[in-house]
């Protein structure tokens, strides 16, 4: 990751217009500053330079340096005068184009990345269209690379992001380069699944169609996709995603850059563990005793066995449950209903110890010293404690990796160090057992990572003295990994409106009937627990076991907020509509002897949408003010496609 | 005249160390380490005016000068002698018979840069050199000319061989440090320049072996007798010819650096071989434009070659009489850089494989008069390479195109090779 | 498996280079050397010695020319085909032993004796054409001398 120096500001003339930028800057980005593209392949903003695909010449007509001259290697410098047009640079772009296309095959229009592909796009921009080269083209042969990832090296064009990538930045071994000359091969020593667990991201780097993603091929072209700005729920990181969907399925998930938080990539959790969308059997239709009915008969159906709950034990044995892996918005609202029926417990978490964490986490982040992802990888020293990052929120290891590669340290505390899985293979750390054998003094950007996981352990009163702490250069930042995406969320919301965590609730043996929406509960914990209804898209327990279920939309299905493990809440957008895919449908009905607007198995709506109607019958009508309202009025207007708002930096 | 370089050969064989010893070896090191400060060692190799002779030419002791002394942790130098480059011979022949020199001259230079750890990188196939390096430093430690504590001056070096496993880009200075750290031996991005950050990050001077054999000679007769071997006042110092093709007497020379072309094939070559009549030349290895027999009389030093449109480059000439087709020798060459590529940049790994596709196709009868013009528009793009091997590359066929572009013509125009005469084994 | 005294001396290698990686080559070397290429095994005891992944080493390995991942004949010649040796007719030579060897370049002969490989510069330019037979060289070399050559060798295969 490059550093740039914002103190001195080179000023130099790109196109005729005049550029200041940081000093570092290339001339390459320099030029993106001003909206000035400039082809490129093997420069990478996250990547770094190269100069190994020779396409993104200039001419530099004035200053320090002259001639064509690579844009991604050149750092700006003042007074120099740039051309992207000139002539011999265009020329130049154009050759280098020839070059790389004598050996690519052509294969556009069965090629999974047409449409998406940077290939195609530079060789148009580049005006390269007749080829002069006559001769046989290279040829090589595929590896198997596991489920995920097509390998099709024909393709290639040895730009060497994918071995700067996999390698490089996300220290994996068994995959790299091979070979020399015009016989270098990208893959494997032989055939077999990538062992990184950041693997996927080779499709997104590679320019071309050397690696495309296996759950997609040949479903769609990317101007088919239904696209939108979305967060990953599989972790409390919220890393950026770009879902790509088609006939109501989720085809695959693409990493979308946020530079606070996951920067250009993300995991493989985060981009192939998205088949239970698409699952045909997924909950979609509203049972009442496992009987189908309409959504609106189970609603009316549920507003009339909860009167008679709450006749017959009163409202304080009633709990309502909701999720950190449910929308803001729908823990919200169920914060509302809690009140409006005044339940007896309003619960977000199952757990007493990891509820007990996050809260306390919460509480220390509230008062600004939050780090963000960006933060960790422009760290110079790093503590982590109580976590297995690789298995817990895999990005932060890649984060910690990227400080490690620009020269941090990174100390491991506790008896638990064994714990933390990405210490050799991402990056090298210490093991102390204790904070004062850290030298936290020499430190100009410590960052500790912390975990809050209720079977290791508590590591928080450990770091409590590094808050705050006098005498440091700068103060510490603290990033805490917590349990799912909205986990932090919850935690507002339940101080607030004083949730307990559900096994304390349980304690009294006073509530006798739950509500849950989108909620993971173990089985042990709601035994003898009536089930009165359950709102999820995920066939859990709890939904086989409800009286009355309500199908919800999954968060592809719907706009909605997370907030993340810093406090960042971030906005995700609708990309499909919801229903069953059509590759799911028996083919029997086709052509559909029924006409109707909604999809099969289309009618559901957002958590939140369920939680609003039911309100609205309990209520009689009243029109019901939508989630994002009072305190948290201010998200309305978040920007998906923005860097979030951090709102541990309000306070 | 006065050898520098060859001074101690014995033929057939390596100079002992007591033979070495003998002819005043390692004087120069014993006296530097008495009496001159590593500085001065510096500054009798910058007023020498010593260049490199591993191809570029650029003056020693101001090479040396850009190390910075004030950075912490190591510095290092390396010797190249990777020496890989077609018609090149020269270091082998040195080190197979005077390995001493370039052990003292290292010495020297470490002495002068502050350098406690170097190496000399040593290419495949070179067994017998590595060898005798190996008993030379073997012998030079237990005579405490190496190793810890020197003649007791409190300077101390270790000396290691790296042989490597074949790939001419291993010469070129970046990927020769890669390929030392046991990395692909792709070329590294300057700047930062080596040596500012080399092996291992730490600051380094890479130099060829001729260049650092000569280093005792200066010190031990000082630079200004040593610069006054050349031939011309400009040149300094002596040279190694590698000479090989249709000459008499294809060897190595130590000639004075600015004997002309002429008087080197006519002098120690015995002039043509029986049968040949000289038609052209590469002057200072494969990636040199070729010379004619307009460049007789050209002396043979950095600057008039250059200004000749060539380069001295490692001092290889590869002489070619009348039966010899200047397409052909240019495809050879071409068909060399292109296997050699490292592979790392689009125009040397796409761009070479591109110009050997259409010299074939000229050679084979098939051209096309649009051909020159993509052979010229490659020998421009092919400068915009990542580093020296493609653009070196282009020399020669830069100067297939300007000397010889009538010969191209006539195999495009005749649809086939006119020299029919296949070069046969001549013993 | 390679002997427990060459493993033991590839350590103290290992040990003694100033990172493990810089013993890359001669670790490659030295086991190429005991089973005359650089088997898919050795590649994973190279591995093994320098802290590398295999892949890592298939990385160096075929990089450079004179580590073979495929199995080579008990003698390997090398014949130049850069420019001096082409000069001196390193083309007829090449075809010459071909014909010899009943291969073409490239190729090992049946009975595992030879392998032909025609190779960049060997540095012998004023003596070519040259060929290199495992690390010795030879030239100017004819096609009758050549065809005593590899007699000779073939006789000492035969011993
Ligand atoms: C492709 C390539 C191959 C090279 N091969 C060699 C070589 O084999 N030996 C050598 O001394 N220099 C070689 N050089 C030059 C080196 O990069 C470097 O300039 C030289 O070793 C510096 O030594 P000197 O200053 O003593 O000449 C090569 C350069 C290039 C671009
Ligand atoms: S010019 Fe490019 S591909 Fe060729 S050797 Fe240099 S870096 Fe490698
Ligand atoms: S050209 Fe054959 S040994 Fe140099």
């Amino acid at each position: 990751m490059p550093i740039y120096n914002p103190k001195f500001m080179p000023k130099l003339i790109i196109d005729d217009i005049t550029v200041e930028v940081p000093e570092g800057t290339t001339v390459l980005e320099a030029a993106q500053s001003v909206d000035i593209p400039i082809p490129h392949f093997c420069w990478h903003p996250a990547l770094g330079k190269a100069g190994a695909c020779r396409v993104c010449a200039v001419k530099m007509l004035d200053g320090p340096v002259r001639g064509i001259q690579m844009s991604c290697m050149l750092p700006a410098q003042d007074g120099m005068v740039v051309s992207t047009t000139d002539p011999e640079a265009m020329a130049m772009r154009k050759g280098v184009i020839e070059w790389l296309m004598i050996n690519h095959p052509h294969d556009c229009p069965v090629c999974d990345e047409g449409g998406e592909c940077q290939l195609q796009d530079f060789t148009i921009a580049g005006g390269h269209g007749i080829r002069r080269y006559d001769g046989k083209k290279r040829t090589h042969t595929n590896q198997y690379l596991g489920e995920f990832i097509a390998h099709e090296m024909n393709r290639c064009i040895q730009c060497y992001r994918c071995v700067r990538f996999y390698q490089g930045y996300a220290g994996g071994t068994d995959f790299g380069v091979m070979g020399r000359a015009s016989m270098v091969y990208f893959g494997r020593q032989q055939e077999g699944p990538l062992d990184s667990p950041f693997s996927g991201n080779l499709v997104d780097i590679c320019p071309t169609g050397v690696f495309t993603d296996k759950t997609a091929r040949f479903r769609a072209r990317y101007w088919d996709y239904d696209l939108a700005a979305s967060v990953c729920p599989h972790c409390s990181l919220g890393c950026n995603i770009t879902p790509a969907a088609r006939y109501r399925e989720l085809l695959k998930v693409i990493a979308r850059r946020n530079d606070a938080v996951n920067g250009w990539f993300i995991c493989d959790r985060g981009r192939f563990a998205n088949a239970a969308v698409n699952a045909p059997e997924r909950p979609r239709q509203a049972l009442v005793d496992g009987k189908p009915v309409t959504v609106n008969e189970a609603l009316d159906v549920l507003v009339l066995r909860v009167g008679e709950f709450l006749e017959l034990h009163g409202p304080a044995s009633l709990a309502i449950v909701g999720s950190p892996r449910m929308s803001l918005e729908g823990n919200i609202m169920a914060a509302r209903l809690c009140k409006l029926l005044d339940a007896g417990a309003l619960s977000y978490v199952g757990d007493a110890v990891q509820a007990e964490r996050t809260m306390g986490a919460v509480s220390l982040l509230a008062s600004g010293n939050a780090a963000s992802l960006a933060d960790v990888r422009q760290a110079d020293l790093i503590v982590v404690a109580g976590c297995d990052l690789l298995e817990e929120a895999p990005m932060m290891a890649l984060a910690a990796r990227q400080a490690h590669r620009n020269g941090a340290r990174v100390f491991v505390v506790g008896d638990e160090c064994a714990l933390d899985g990405a210490r050799q293979e991402l990056y090298e750390s210490q093991a102390v057992t204790s904070l004062s054998d850290i030298p936290l003094t020499e430190a100009k950007r410590p960052v500790v990572i912390c975990g809050t996981h209720p079977k290791r352990p508590d590591t928080a009163p450990l770091m409590a003295p590094l808050f705050g702490k006098k005498g440091l250069q700068t103060p510490v930042k603290f990033a805490f990994i917590l349990d799912g995406p909205n986990a932090f969320g919850c935690a507002l919301l339940g101080r607030e409106h004083d949730a307990v965590p559900l096994s304390q609730a349980f304690a009294g043996g006073a509530i006798k009937g739950l509500i849950s929406f989108e909620a993971d509960l173990p089985a042990e914990l709601t035994a003898g627990i009536t089930v009165l209804a359950a709102t999820d898209w995920q066939p859990t327990g709890l939904m086989q076991r409800a009286e009355v279920v309500l199908p919800c939309t999954a968060w592809v299905e719907q706009d909605g907020t997370f907030i993340n493990n810093e406090g960042r809440a971030q906005r995700f957008k609708q990309v499909m509509r919801p229903g069953l895919p059509i590759k799911g449908l028996d083919p029997a009905g086709h052509p559909p002897r029924i006409h109707r607007n909604d999809a099969p198995g289309g009618d559901v709506a957002p958590s939140d949408r369920v939680i609003a109607m039911l309100i609205q019958r309990i209520t009689g009508d009243t029109p019901v003010d939508g989630p994002l309202s009072g305190r948290w009025e201010g998200l309305r207007s978040l920007d998906a496609d923005g860097e979030g708002k951090r709102l541990t930096d309000a306070a | 005249m006065e050898l520098v370089l060859f001074r101690h050969n014995r033929p057939g064989r390596m100079t002992s160390f007591d033979e070495y010893r003998a002819d005043g070896g390692f004087n120069a090191l014993t006296r530097a380490l008495g009496e001159l400060s590593p500085n001065d060692v510096q500054q009798a190799v910058i007023d020498s005016g010593l260049r490199g002779r591993g191809g570029a030419g650029f003056p020693t002791g101001r090479k040396w000068s850009f190390v910075p002394r004030d950075l912490p942790g190591p510095r290092y130098l390396i010797c190249n002698s990777d020496e890989m480059e077609p018609g090149t011979y020269k270091d082998r022949v040195l080190l197979e018979h005077n390995p001493w020199l370039l052990i003292e001259g290292m010495t020297l230079a470490c002495y002068a840069l502050g350098v406690n750890h170097a190496f000399i990188f040593i290419r495949r196939g070179y067994e017998q050199a590595a060898v005798n390096l190996r008993q030379g430093i073997a012998e030079a430690r237990r005579a405490g000319l190496l190793g810890e504590n020197i003649l007791k001056s409190g300077f101390s070096l270790e000396l290691d061989v790296h042989q490597s496993a074949g790939r001419y880009i291993c010469g070129e200075e970046t990927a020769l440090i890669n390929a030392l750290e046991g990395i692909r031996a792709n070329p590294r991005a300057k700047p930062p320049f080596p040596a500012i950050k080399g092996l291992w990050g730490q600051p380094t001077v890479v130099n060829n072996v001729e260049t650092l054999s000569n280093v005792p000679a200066i010190i031990a007769n000082g630079p200004a007798w040593w610069q006054g071997l050349a031939a011309t006042p400009e040149a300094a110092g002596t040279k190694l010819f590698c000479i090989s093709g249709h000459v008499a007497n294809p060897e190595c020379f130590e000639l004075p650096l600015g004997t002309t072309l002429g008087e080197i094939i006519d002098g120690p070559c015995g002039g043509m071989r029986p049968g040949s009549r000289f038609k052209a030349c590469i002057p200072g290895g494969a990636s040199t434009p070729f010379f004619t027999h307009e460049h007789w009389d050209v002396a043979m030093d950095f600057d008039p070659v250059a200004k000749a449109g060539s380069r001295l480059g490692t001092g290889g000439i590869i002489v070619f009489d009348q039966s010899t087709c200047m397409v052909a020798v240019t495809l050879n060459l071409i068909r060399f850089f292109a296997r050699e590529s490292c592979g790392w940049c689009t125009p040397c790994r796409e761009g070479l494989p591109f110009v050997r596709h259409i010299l074939e196709k000229i050679e084979n009868g098939s051209g096309e008069a649009g051909d020159i013009d993509i052979l010229r528009e490659h020998v421009h793009k092919l400068n915009y390479a990542f580093c020296a091997l493609a653009p070196g590359a282009m020399g020669p066929l830069e100067g297939l195109l300007r000397l010889f572009e009538d010969e191209v013509r006539e195999h495009i125009a005749k649809g086939a090779c006119p020299f029919t005469t296949p070069n046969l084994c001549q013993n | 498996m390679i002997p427990e005294s060459l493993r033991q001396e590839l350590q103290r290698r290992v040990a003694g280079a100033v990172t493990p990686r810089e013993a890359a080559v001669d670790v490659m070397k030295e086991l190429q050397r005991h089973y005359g290429w650089l088997s898919d095994e050795a590649a994973e005891e190279a591995a093994g010695l320098l802290g590398l992944s295999p892949l890592q080493v298939e990385e160096l390995a075929t990089f450079y020319e004179m580590i073979y991942r495929r199995p080579v004949g008990r003698n390997v010649i090398h014949a130049c085909d850069s420019i001096s040796c082409w000069a001196m007719g390193g083309e007829t030579l090449l075809r010459h032993l071909e014909q010899q060897l009943g291969i073409e370049a490239g190729g090992t002969t049946r009975d595992g004796a030879f392998t032909l490989l025609p190779c960049p510069c060997l540095g012998n330019c004023g003596n070519g054409p040259t060929i290199m037979i495992g690390d010795r060289l030879f030239g100017p070399v004819s096609p009758e001398q050549a065809g005593i050559l590899i007699h000779e060798l073939q006789r000492h295969g035969a011993d």
